[in-house]
């Protein structure tokens, strides 16, 4: 697979690093990665930078994941580019939400690499 | 009709419950197996680290963790694949994290609270010496686990049930 620019945005950094290691694992060797440490600092990302993919934890300080995604459409930023959701939030009320909101995917904290590649791969193969 | 858990206090309290939660976060996150131990208190290192998370919503409380230094250590190793001399920011950002994870895991097992409880942001305390007192709670799970001989204790505490 080409290169995959991702944003990763979670306001815990061994979260982000353990999002980053369950890619690599998948298999997306090839991988890029901004970090962000909250939706404000995601959308400053995407507008500087071009991304083919972005995971996003829901429960944030400043803007949660959800904001952050009503605001990246909202903004036209990232068109088409698919968004999963990583959080601890499971009920089925909430991936309804992020799935109105413009996610593509939701995994639930904790996960396993092989949850990762198996909702995530299949998005990249739709770009 | 308003939305109650008043009458599933026996589920919501299942000691069971979070077992299999702190079970499930420990073999999916750091690929190791926990045992739940009920003997005596070990004595414990002086300096521990505590990361609290609140519950609001249906039910109000807080999911709390606790371990001494080396084990907090030793977790944040199993998670990021790096070695800590202390208890640094990221160890704090490891553990706050696991927290959360115990604390949503925790209300998953009880569809009711997974749609209608909310989640704070992490908090996490460092110090020597000091105790968690909670006036009065609805309810209150105090279990300790193992892993790897290191030890570690979580609470959840129910001030609130609506």
């Amino acid at each position: 697979m080409s290169e995959v620019r991702t944003l990763i945005v979670d306001d815990s950094s061994v979260m982000r690093k353990i999002v980053e290691r369950s890619l690599r694992q998948a298999g997306l060797d090839s991988l890029v990665v901004f970090e962000a440490g909250s939706g404000i600092d995601g959308l400053e990302v995407l507008k500087a930078e071009h991304v083919d993919l972005i995971l996003s934890d829901i429960n944030m300080p400043s803007m949660d994941g959800l904001e952050f995604l009503r605001q990246i459409r909202a903004l036209n930023l990232a068109a088409g580019v698919p968004v999963v959701m990583i959080t601890t939030e499971s009920s089925e009320e909430h991936v309804k939400q992020a799935i109105l909101a413009g996610a593509q995917g939701y995994i639930r904290k904790p996960f396993t690499p092989e949850q990762v590649k198996e909702r995530v791969l299949p998005l990249l193969r739709t770009v | 009709m308003a939305l109650s858990l008043r009458d599933s206090v026996d589920l919501v309290s299942d000691p069971r419950n979070l077992d299999t939660s702190v079970e499930e976060v420990f073999h999916l996150m750091l690929g190791v197996n926990c045992t739940r131990y009920s003997g005596p208190p070990e004595a414990g290192e002086p300096e521990s680290v505590t990361a609290v998370v609140g519950f609001g919503g249906l039910l109000s409380g807080a999911c709390v963790f606790r371990s001494g230094s080396s084990a907090a250590m030793k977790i944040a190793a199993h998670m990021t694949g790096m070695e800590f001399e202390e208890v640094d920011d990221t160890v704090k950002d490891g553990i706050g994290e696991i927290c959360n994870m115990l604390a949503g895991a925790w209300k998953g097992k009880v569809p009711q609270l997974a749609a209608n409880c909310g989640l704070s942001i992490p908090a996490v305390i460092t110090g020597r010496d000091y105790n968690l007192h909670v006036q009065a709670p609805e309810f209150k799970l105090y279990h300790r686990y193992k892993f790897d001989g290191a030890g570690f204790e979580v609470t959840i505490i129910c001030d609130g049930l609506q």
